[in-house]
């Protein structure tokens, strides 16, 4: 099977929102943690193995207000950086 | 395991006398009161610029000022030219008692330099209650004028306890109006005359505490130019200021080292209070063999942040963190690897953060990194 553009939590990572609208993500199987802002938190959310990671730009760019051009590199670089961290995987295609 | 690889020797914290021109009710360090600086040891010239000699192969780029007070070393000028010769960053930590324009303008002559300077309270009432001395509040405000005057926006460092908590807002409105460039609230810490003070309750209890600690990063952050910062454990910190901003909490002690009046080195300051912690004599002992074959500070290396115990072993920020201040921590409990007092406080009262916590003890990392902004 291949791998889709529609990345999915790692079932195991715990998201632990903070007072401050920022969390913590936190792997108990490798002990990992890292701390991600609100818009992280956002894409955390609408990660679901459904959508793309377009859709999950274009509804950022919807959710916020006076969202940067580089948004959209920053949101793959982040979604790409907890996947070679293994908080993220890919979903992979599903033969119908 | 910890990395075994050599930490530069960034920074020496010269605690230059063991005299102070004022009595402070919370301070670890315990000088004798001198009010002239004659009647207390103090630092060799010729000791402190041996340390700085053979500090510099080991990676040497700045040095701390301090105490006691440090502008009562009899030759506190001739300790300025030096640290300008070596082209080093100079940080000074005063009461600001002696800083007069004079000083203030041959301070500025370093180009790489950062000044606090400690006010406990917004009047002179408050300040001089916990500081001891009548006249050391307007002393202090005019330090931080004559600083700002010659080209130096100083912290301003106070420190929290029962008697001067209501005038946190009013400190914030006072320092910005002095044009200093950051208010540091710090938290007595049980040491020494600090201890005392905790006994007494005038020390505030840890649910204050942290939510002091939320009011001053939540509140009054984002409404003043001033940086603010509260010095507390970095498991308390919001993430959005570790992320954005170096607001200290964390133990510096990889790339420190003390050298107290008595011309030894030193964890930092905490060699006065405990001999243990006190590792060779400045221009006896090589510095170089100290700082890599001491015993004390090889353990550290090898064993930070894995070994530390309690709350702190299963805390997410114990790499950044270690410990939060390993010194307080030894004076407390006579161990290197013993946890902070101020996250036990809160893990006993059921206030450490659940999100800093891990489900492990000993491998437990924490990042920024992932970011998204």
């Amino acid at each position: 099977m291949n791998q889709t553009d529609r990345p999915i939590p790692n079932p195991i990572v715990m998201l632990r929102e903070e007072f401050d609208d920022w969390a913590v993500l936190y792997n108990p199987d490798t002990a990992d943690a890292v701390g991600i802002n609100p818009v992280g938190v956002a894409v955390w959310k609408m990660m679901n193995g459904k959508r793309s990671l377009e859709q999950i730009v274009a509804e950022i760019g919807n959710s916020f207000v006076e969202v940067p051009d580089a948004a959209r590199d920053e949101i793959v670089i982040f979604v790409s950086t907890l996947a070679e961290n293994g908080f993220v995987g890919l979903e992979l295609e599903r033969k119908a | 395991m910890g990395s075994t690889i050599m930490p530069a020797l960034n920074t020496l914290y010269f605690y230059l006398t063991e005299g102070c021109n004022l009595a402070c009710r919370h301070c670890w360090i315990v000088p004798h009161f001198d009010a002239t600086g004659q009647h207390s040891p103090s630092l060799p010239v010729e000791l402190f610029e041996t340390a700085i000699r053979e500090a510099k192969p080991l990676g040497l780029s700045s040095v701390k000022l301090t105490g006691g007070e440090p502008l009562i070393h009899p030759h506190f000028r001739r300790l300025l030219e030096i640290v300008r010769r070596e082209g080093l960053r100079l940080i000074i930590e005063t009461n600001g008692l002696l800083v007069t324009p004079e000083i203030a303008v041959e301070i500025a002559e370093s180009p790489n330099r950062f000044v606090s300077v400690s006010i406990d309270g917004s009047d002179a009432a408050t300040h001089e209650w916990v500081r001891g001395i009548p006249g050391a509040f307007e002393a202090a405000r005019h330090a931080v004028i004559n600083l700002v005057d010659s080209g130096t926006r100083p912290q301003v460092i106070f420190t929290v306890m029962r008697r001067n908590a209501g005038q946190v807002d009013a400190m914030v409105q006072m320092v910005e109006e002095l044009g200093a460039n950051s208010l540091k609230f710090n938290v007595v810490q049980p040491t020494a005359r600090g201890e005392n003070l905790q006994k007494d309750q005038e020390t505030l209890d840890i649910a204050d505490l942290i939510a002091l600690g939320r009011h001053v990063e939540q509140d009054l952050a984002p409404k003043t130019k001033l940086k603010l910062f509260i010095h507390y454990p970095l498991a308390f910190r919001a993430l959005h200021r570790i992320a954005n901003e170096n607001g200290g909490g964390t133990c510096g002690i990889s790339g420190i080292l003390g050298v107290i009046a008595s011309g030894h080195y030193a964890l930092c300051g905490i060699g006065e209070q405990v001999a243990d912690l006190t590792f060779g004599e400045v221009g006896k002992d090589p510095l170089a063999e100290v700082w890599q074959e001491n015993a004390i500070l090889k353990a550290l290396r090898e064993g930070m942040p894995e070994r530390l115990e309690g709350i702190c072993s299963r805390c997410l920020m114990k790499e950044p963190c270690m410990g939060s201040c390993i010194a307080q921590n030894y004076y407390r409990k006579g161990s290197l690897w013993a946890p902070n007092w101020f996250c036990e406080q809160a893990e006993k009262a059921g206030l450490f953060p659940a999100s800093r916590q891990g489900t492990t003890s000993s491998q437990d990392s924490f990042t920024t990194n992932g970011n998204a902004n």
